[in-house]
């Protein structure tokens, strides 16, 4: 419902619209499908946005499964060579774009206005905008195997091998597509997300006082802001060459396929800390609680999280030092690799300085922040060897480098999402997961993800290339321990991992038939989403908090001891959420559901559909997406009262201010 | 300190499981350099690979221990400390430091591996979809009088500074024999050089590494580095004059199909029509590419397809690689004699080539191609006509 | 509080459309540099096509910069117009502006069907591709600046803008000052420095 009102009961209420304002009646139901598919609510978004992520990550999860089947034994039939080089580029595409991406804007978009005091986004149908042209651009992306194949051209997609001679399906359409409707959804969120941080603080809250999730969201999506263009223009200037002609990457005319390269890797090196950094940012949320104890070197972290931002602008020919760059270039990059290593490593180092001295609890959501402090290292420390430029060439294309960015991407990217999962269940959805499934799903996701990317670092050193459909005894080597045993222990670690994640999806169907609420504050957290409801109600806050501290919620609840400098308890959350409502605000206005988003978003495919089987659907595609703008410009943010008719008749409605 | 006992013991079991954890004698091990080149990156990487190990393992274990040491007894909550800079500016720098060594030794590397003036030989490789063409430019000192082209197998003589001048005629292709260095991108449009050189006579496998499309898998390589001597009897050969096969043998009868079908793409020097003209291939009019093997001397080759399949028997092959390093150049140069040839995938190859290597290579798909394959066709030859080219081929020595 | 997109002024003293507008434009930046750079990659390889010399006029082009520069003018004063209520003079100005924006779009029309027949065609060479490209883009931009000023005019005379009429004004005036000014900077690079 639209407006909110005091007292009004916590039950939902329907009201309907009575007039119209710009073009249609706004969808103000708040119950059934429609609450859904209309809203603007950030937290709705939030959660719709992580649903249709998990989705995704089974898609993708899927196609590594039948990687790894293929790859098992040598000469694999499981696969043919087309369709294997089509499942490892739309698994890499499906993870990078339709899963960890979404995932973090998911969190970001529930958390984020939750943890600067916030009721809402500075856009809220920009951003329902955004979750809509994600989900289409992800569905666009995967049409292509029922039309004719998918992409093949590998998610890095090299010129000029994705060229309409060598990859002649339109699998490549889809793919360059279907990435720039996922990238408006990018771009979008961004700018939504920035705004929303720089302007909407709870008074009090300075940006060093700021939850450093909300910190790493912030250069997330600066990074978006800025990498994401560039893909654009590069994708903008394949399909140019595709479906108009243009010469962009035709070696015949004189062009450099290395523009490619760099175009692809400008955005795809920050595209990097763009997976990453949400994670770190879940973990530096997980590890404080369960330690008892503040981040360690809080600044220190915010600055290394924004020095990997800004220095992961200067690495990106670190994906070509095969490419056959100058030697200059070649040692700058190299330099600068090694350079970004050392904010990474001041991380690593906070957090568990983090631990130290505290009094821990190891709950699913710590064991998981911990195991990517562990994991990631790992990935990190292979990084570094291939920051050595002559090492490198050594290295790359190889299986040392699907170990490496599986160890940073799953070490650290996936388990910080699960860490989050834990962490932030019982406030999403008001009950807590079970912590012995938990740990069955923690121990079998890291047992499974060591054998199976644990092996690959062999795999690679010892000569086996990527990104190859079957791979032949003859280079396997002699003994017990040959490529050929690797491979299979890969293969079975798969499968480990497979299940461990099932563990999870069992533990969410257990914990939803499960009739217990979670308390209200169930982990004795520190930051502001926990000093509110389980789930928080529409609105987010009875009363905007003033901030005074980092970990404001803690601090409210614990003062020190002046003899011991140990922390004890002066109150409880429920106290503190108790006299928020007593004095809850009078008068709150949320913006109302919306259509447009959806219809806006529902364009987008539509003309790139349009783009490559007939233009008439491509103007079809772009009369919706004008007949939308239109009808979105019209529409204020929120209705106005005159739209309503509130069944509780005796609430005074307030004028829209 | 039992602490450092533990450390030490922990350390060793994980050195020792990763030795034996590897396969030995996997032809393309990254950790195993057979030449100057390799060797560079191999004395920068293995210390590298030696502190990351160290690094790592000190993170695992603080990380234990402090997860062991901390967990929560029943003791209060703790002062909330937010940080002590100066504890953690030095752990910033400490890592800095070490970088900055590595970074030192790694730029010495860098131009060592990209100087090209003290180059001794030369050799143009170019890759296309999905083999490699290796073009010996003229180099008096070397004997080569004419320029040699192959495929399949790089050959070229030990104690040597080769100069690769690599290019593709398609897509991007990498060229990376591990033991003698690292990979070099070959792409259209541009010329990349690659340094190698081999201490000692052996057969140095490798593989493409720039994913390349279809048979991407299938695109392999082989260096054959020869001693001095005979390296130089392998030029003198593929120089030799061309002879045709005696008239009335199945051979000459194998020439005739290959004139008939063959030569429209691959080229055999020295042969000629019946009317004494010399047939030339014009790959170009039928390949995409625009360039097929040239089959001249092809059986002085152990491999063949984009070395996807060996021309030598297992046993054979295995006589070859397996040979003592100052053997390997005569069982080499021996070639592939008749009892040694491998029928069965050669007559595979005639029989069908798509169905035994994924190819472009279906004519009702190459409207984006101008008709132009990329791969070898099925041809549709009987098994007769393969007979008589098995045996043609067989004397192209 | 936080219930309005429009108008809505937060920690930063600057309301949230118009600071979106600006992180917009940061955006848009590195879109342009990136279509810029291609261009100044591939504008002197012109396989047996037209070069840049030999058919840019740019006499003709420096007449429609000047024409779309004095468009930033008129939006200034649409703006002030704006600031003061007075929505005669606001749709008077922002109306101008949309009229030289028109001009502009219209001589960049008249400039591609010259090139074009004077042989200079999209898949002709790199050149052509790059240089359809990026002005391309940004004749796409001045277009969707015109259907804005043009739809800014028509709800102020409905008079039913959301939010504060001046904000969004300056908003529209942001977007359009930038694609002048990425105007500029193509025009110096295309056309006046030589290959």
């Amino acid at each position: 419902m639209a407006i909110i009102e005091r007292p009004t009961p916590v039950a939902p209420v329907v009201v309907t619209p009575t007039e119209t304002y710009g073009l249609l009646k706004r969808p103000v139901s708040s119950t059934g499908w429609r609450s859904w598919v209309f809203t603007v609510d950030h937290k709705k978004l939030g959660i719709m946005y992580a649903v249709t992520a998990m989705f995704f990550f089974i898609v993708g999860g899927i196609e590594a499964l039948l990687i790894r089947l293929q790859l098992a034994a040598p000469n694999g039939k499981v696969l043919n060579a087309d369709l294997y080089n089509q499942m490892f580029t739309m698994h890499a595409t499906t993870m990078v774009f339709l899963f960890v991406m979404p995932m973090a804007a998911g969190f970001a978009n529930y958390f984020v206005p939750l943890q600067i005091g916030a009721r809402d986004v500075a856009f809220p149908r920009l951003n329902a905008f955004g979750f809509w042209a994600l989900l289409f651009g992800g569905i666009f992306l995967n049409l292509a195997w029922f039309l004719g194949g998918a992409a093949d051209g590998g998610w890095f997609m090299y010129a000029p091998n994705s060229g309409p001679v060598f990859s002649p399906s339109n699998g490549v359409d889809f793919w360059a597509l279907g990435l720039q409707i996922a990238g408006i959804a990018s771009l979008t969120g961004a700018i939504n997300l920035i705004i929303t941080v720089l302007n909407m603080r709870a008074p009090g809250m300075s940006l060093m006082k700021m939850p450093i999730f909300t910190w790493m969201i912030t250069v997330v999506q600066f990074l978006l802001l800025f990498a994401v263009p560039v893909i654009t223009v590069a994708l903008f200037l394949l399909s140019f060459q595709r479906n108009f002609g243009a010469r962009f990457f035709d070696v015949a005319a004189g062009a450099d396929p290395l523009l490619w390269q760099h175009l692809f890797w400008i955005f795809g090196h920050p595209e990097v800390y763009i997976l990453i950094l949400p994670s770190f940012g879940i973990i530096s949320e997980v590890l404080p609680v369960f330690s008892r104890k503040p981040l360690f070197g809080y600044p220190f972290v915010v600055f290394s999280g924004a020095a990997i931002g800004f220095v992961g602008w200067g690495v990106w020919a670190h994906h070509m030092f095969a490419s056959g760059l100058g030697p200059v270039s070649v040692a700058v990059f190299s330099v600068a690799t090694m350079a970004i290593a050392v904010p990474t490593g001041v991380k690593i180092i906070n957090w568990t300085l983090t631990m130290w001295g505290g009094k821990l609890w190891f709950t699913t959501a710590m064991k998981f922040a911990i195991g990517l402090i562990v994991l990631f290292t790992v990935g990190g420390l292979s990084g570094v060897t291939h920051s050595i430029a002559p090492s490198d060439t050594q290295q790359t294309d190889t299986y040392y480098i699907v170990a490496h960015f599986h160890y940073v991407l799953f070490g650290g990217a996936v388990l910080g999402i699960f860490s989050g999962f834990y962490y932030w269940w019982p406030k999403v959805f008001g009950k807590m997961l079970n912590e012995k499934l938990g740990s069955w799903n923690f121990w079998l996701m890291i047992i499974g993800l060591n054998l199976t990317f644990g092996p690959m670092h062999i795999l690679g050193l010892q000569g086996q290339p990527r990104r190859m459909y079957q791979w032949t005894e003859a280079r396997a080597g002699e003994g017990f321990f040959n490529l050929a045993f690797w491979n299979l222990v890969a293969s079975i670690g798969s499968f480990i991992l497979t299940i461990g994640i099932l563990f999870f999806l069992i533990n969410v169907w257990v914990t939803s038939r499960n009739p217990q609420k979670a308390p209200l504050d169930p982990w004795n957290a520190r930051s502001l989403e926990w000093m509110t409801s389980n789930p928080p109600k529409e609105h987010n806050f009875d009363v905007i908090p003033t901030v005074h501290h980092l970990d404001e919620f803690f601090h409210r609840k614990y003062e020190e001891d002046e003899a011991t400098h140990t922390m004890k308890q002066i109150t409880t959350a429920e106290e503190l959420i108790a006299e928020q409502e007593r004095n809850a605000d009078k008068h709150i206005h949320m913006p109302s559901p919306s259509y447009w988003p959806i219809v806006l978003a529902f364009g987008l495919p539509v003309i790139t559909f349009g783009l490559i089987y007939s233009y008439l659907i491509a103007v079809v595609g772009g009369v919706i997406v004008l007949f939308a703008a239109y009808g979105w410009s019209l529409e204020s943010s929120t209705a106005p009262e005159s739209d309503f008719e509130n069944p509780n008749s005796s609430t005074e409605l307030v004028k829209h201010g | 300190m039992l602490n450092k006992r533990r450390f030490a013991i922990v350390s060793s079991i994980g050195i020792s499981a990763l030795l034996t954890g590897c396969a030995t004698n996997a032809p393309q091990d990254t950790w195993q350099p057979k030449g100057p080149n390799s060797k560079l990156i191999d004395d920068l990487q293995q210390p590298v690979f030696a502190v990351a190990g160290v690094i790592g393992l000190i993170v695992a274990v603080a990380v234990t221990y402090t997860i062991i040491k901390y967990r929560d007894r029943g003791q209060p909550i703790p002062e909330q400390i937010h940080g002590k800079p100066a504890l953690e500016i030095t752990l910033t720098i400490i890592p800095a430091l070490i970088l900055a060594v590595v970074a030192v030794f790694t730029f010495g590397a860098i131009f060592k591996l990209a100087k090209t003036d003290d180059t001794e030989m030369i050799i143009n490789v170019t890759g296309q979809q999905w083999w490699w063409e290796y073009d010996y430019p003229v180099q008096n000192e070397y004997g080569i009088t004419q320029p040699i082209i192959t495929s399949g197998q790089l050959v070229m003589p030990v104690g040597t500074k080769v100069l690769l001048r690599e290019t593709s005629r398609d897509v991007i292709h990498s060229y990376w024999i591990p033991a003698l260095n690292g990979k070099r991108d070959a792409v259209p449009g541009r010329v990349h050089t690659l340094r190698l050189e081999a201490d000692e006579p052996g057969i140095y496998a490798g593989q493409c590494t720039e994913f390349c499309g279809l048979s991407h898998a299938n695109m392999r390589m082989e260096a054959v580095a020869l001693s001095k001597e005979d390296f130089a009897k392998w030029v003198a050969n593929q120089q030799a004059p061309y002879v045709s096969p005696a008239a009335g043998t199945l051979a000459k009868q194998g020439e005739e199909v290959f004139l008939n079908q063959c030569v429209r793409c691959h080229q055999v020097n020295g042969l000629t029509r019946a009317d004494g003209t010399p047939a030339i291939a014009a790959p170009d009019e039928n390949v995409w590419s625009g360039a097929a093997p040239n089959l001249s001397y092809f059986m002085t080759r152990n491999t063949f397809a984009g070395a996807m399949f060996d021309l030598l028997s297992k046993q054979c092959r295995d006589e070859v690689w397996n040979a003592p390093s100052d053997k390997i150049g005569a069982k080499y140069l021996e070639g592939v004699t008749e009892d040694c040839l491998n029928q069965k995938d050669l007559r595979a190859w005639l029989r069908n080539a798509p169905e035994v290597k994924p190819m472009y290579a279906n004519p009702e798909n190459l409207a984006v191609s101008n008709g132009k394959y990329r791969g070898m066709p099925y041809l549709a030859l009987s098994e007769d006509d393969i007979s008589k080219l098995v045996a043609y081929l067989i004397t192209l020595k | 509080m936080a219930e309005t997109a429009h108008g809505h002024v937060g920690s930063t003293g600057i309301s949230n459309v118009k600071l979106g507008m600006w992180a917009f434009l940061g955006s848009e930046c590195l879109l342009f540099g990136g279509l810029i750079s291609t261009y100044m990659l591939y504008r002197g390889r012109v396989t047996g096509g037209p070069r840049p010399s030999q058919i840019f006029d740019i006499p003709f082009t420096s007449v429609s910069s000047f024409v779309l520069l004095m468009s930033s003018l008129t939006m200034v004063l649409a703006v002030s117009a704006a600031h003061k209520d007075d929505d005669r003079k606001t749709n008077l100005w922002l109306t101008v502006t949309a009229l030289l924006g028109a001009t502009f779009v219209g001589g960049q029309v008249y400039e591609f069907t010259a090139f074009y027949k004077e042989g200079l065609g999209f898949s002709t060479s790199l050149f052509g591709s790059s240089f359809y490209t990026l002005t391309g883009f940004h004749g796409v931009h001045v277009t969707v600046g015109i259907i804005m000023l043009m739809s800014l005019v028509g709800i102020l005379k409905r008079s039913s803008v959301p939010g504060k009429k001046a904000e969004v004004v300056e908003m529209v005036g942001l977007y359009w000052h930038f694609v002048d000014i990425v105007w500029i900077i193509i025009f110096t690079l295309v056309y006046l420095i030589p290959v």
